[in-house]
């Protein structure tokens, strides 16, 4: 039996208004312009990228947090326009998301307690208030941190910390898959190895999916499985990791290659 | 050998917070030749930053203070200059360049009105400033230099950006040019031009560069000495080539090693906590 893949997507679109002055008919930016493509359980998908290419935007839509202009999302199978309110609800516990800016993706004003147990209250996991403390000082072990932090708040914590409690958090309610939008961008290179090593263990560990959003091509090699390549709202080239780093096809892939910054001496 | 241009000596930057003093830079020294590249790597908090600002006296004020040390800039201690006679050298004899230039230029101003201001402080006359902006501009490569002057910083790209903001260190003809993770916020293709943009203006011009950067592969392209600091400190200071072949620090060797990579595909990274682990007595041999 064949499994459906965890994510099928297929001719997915978005546009966004663009008015030069005003009064001037509306024209269209097709931020993602036709964009297919499918993970299978367990494996990462890079989509890789420059700046404007639409990368994200393809993120955020598969998580719901933008509407698509065009095409379909398909979950396991199922596509995305067929799913009743109560699935789409579940939907959102199935497939969780890490930010780029841990900064800004954990709120201030709550501490990690509540930023944790706050999304398995509202999906119902665990039995009343003591298993999903359990589960909480758990979580922050299997991301390498003391279960202590549970009473502190997010400023008292280092880029590298907040992004492991932002992995906890989505860890939480039990997803199949995780969009992981530049999780390691902001972090120095020291603490980047840290979280791609957590990110791979639990990957490991759990089965877990990832959709890998990055620019940041030596991660990539490292870590994905396959790679998309995206230019202006369009996958121009998709392969394994091994056929776009050795053979790649389209000029702008080995443009993007050539421009890694080779950690070698050149004499 | 001539004596370097600029000679630092056991600098020492301190800020005093409420609960202490932080030693953001704490004992460093380094040289730079003239026409060569010194780099300066470290990660966020290292201090390399602030030994950047300390060279040009900018250090942001009343808590952040020199402590001790010298800069020595052509022979003479840029510690011992009057405020007026250190307003006079930034951005003649010495410039720089920061990671985000859209926060380094003014958004109220158009780009030509932004470059001639800078040199005129410096007593050009306006319409000398203004052929000299543009030739600028056409030697930092932007397609239109004429169009450029009459245009507002949103308007341009971030690669255009940080090409204006080059122009403008360079339009004094500075001999050393500080920059301060100059392609940090740009896509990997834009960086490269950037890089080999600054690479090829200090041929033309023979001016020194002090590179501050987090990115080991930058350093590589660009730099001929290289200078790693952690927590204030220099924990290694070698050639490029020495550094890269033979790193003799532990914190450097991690730094190497915490590089993913095809290669390590499959492997877990080496992190700080690994390479400082405490040695056991019965590690297994393999």
């Amino acid at each position: 039996m064949n499994e459906p893949p965890v994510l099928k997507v297929t001719g997915l679109k978005k546009s966004f208004p663009k008015r030069k002055k005003l009064f001037q008919p509306k024209a269209w930016h097709w931020a993602v312009d036709g964009v297919s493509f499918e993970v299978a359980r367990g494996q990462t998908l890079a989509l890789v990228g420059e700046s404007g290419s639409g990368k994200t935007t393809v993120g955020l839509m598969l998580l719901g947090l933008l509407a698509p202009t065009g095409g379909e999302i398909e979950f396991e199978g199922k596509p995305l326009s067929h799913f009743t309110r109560a699935e789409r609800f579940a939907l959102r516990r199935r497939m969780q998301v890490v930010f780029q800016d841990p900064y800004a993706s954990l709120n201030a004003r709550m501490n990690i307690r509540e930023a944790i147990l706050e999304g398995m209250i509202v999906h119902g996991i665990g039995e009343g208030r003591e298993e999903r403390e359990d589960r909480a000082r758990e979580l922050l072990r299997q991301v390498s941190l003391p279960p202590e932090y549970l009473d502190r708040y997010p400023h008292e914590f280092s880029g590298g910390q907040r992004q492991r409690i932002a992995i906890a958090r989505a860890l939480s309610v039990e997803p199949t898959c995780i969009v992981l939008d530049e999780p390691t961008s902001a972090l120095d290179v020291s603490v980047q190895s840290q979280v791609l090593n957590l990110l791979k263990q639990l990957q490991q560990d759990r089965g877990l999916t990832y959709l890998f959003i990055t620019h940041n091509l030596e991660v990539v090699g490292y870590f994905a499985d396959e790679v998309a390549v995206m230019e202006q709202g369009k996958i121009i080239e998709h392969g394994s990791v091994d056929a776009i780093f050795d053979t790649p096809q389209m000029p702008y892939t080995q443009k993007l290659l050539g421009a890694i910054p080779k950690v070698e001496v050149a004499f | 050998m001539s004596e370097p241009l600029l000679k630092v000596e056991n600098l020492k930057t301190y800020f005093s917070m409420s609960h202490g003093v932080v030693r953001a830079v704490d004992g460093v020294s380094f040289e730079i030749s003239r026409g060569k590249t010194l780099a300066i790597v470290g990660e966020s908090g290292s201090g390399k930053s602030m030994t950047a600002l300390s060279v040009l006296q900018l250090v942001p004020e009343p808590a952040g203070y020199i402590e001790s040390g010298r800069i020595v800039y052509e022979g003479k201690d840029l510690l011992d200059l009057t405020w007026e006679q250190m307003r006079d050298l930034r951005g003649k004899e010495i410039s720089m360049i920061f990671q985000e230039p859209m926060t380094s230029l003014n958004p109220v101003f158009t780009i030509g009105t932004q470059m001639i201001e800078a040199m005129t402080l410096h007593g050009t006359s306006r319409k000398e400033a203004k052929t000299r902006a543009l030739e600028l501009l056409r030697r930092v490569e932007l397609k239109d230099p004429v169009q450029a002057m009459r245009q507002y910083p949103h308007e341009l790209s971030g690669g255009m950006r940080q090409r204006v903001m080059i122009a403008m260190a360079l339009s004094n003809e500075p001999k050393l040019l500080i920059a301060d993770e100059p392609t940090t916020a740009l896509d990997v293709t834009v960086q490269k031009q950037i890089l080999e943009l600054l690479v090829k203006l200090q041929q033309e011009t023979g001016m020194a560069m002090l590179l501050i950067t987090h990115d080991l592969g930058i350093v590589a392209q660009v730099a001929q000495d290289v200078v790693v600091m952690y927590a204030g400190k220099v924990v290694e200071s070698a050639t490029v080539q020495d550094l890269y072949t033979r790193p003799q620090h532990p914190y450097t060797k991690a730094l190497f090693a915490s590089l993913p990579s095809r290669q390590r595909r499959g492997q877990p990274l080496t992190t700080l906590e690994d390479a400082f682990a405490p040695i056991s007595g019965d590690e297994p041999s393999q």
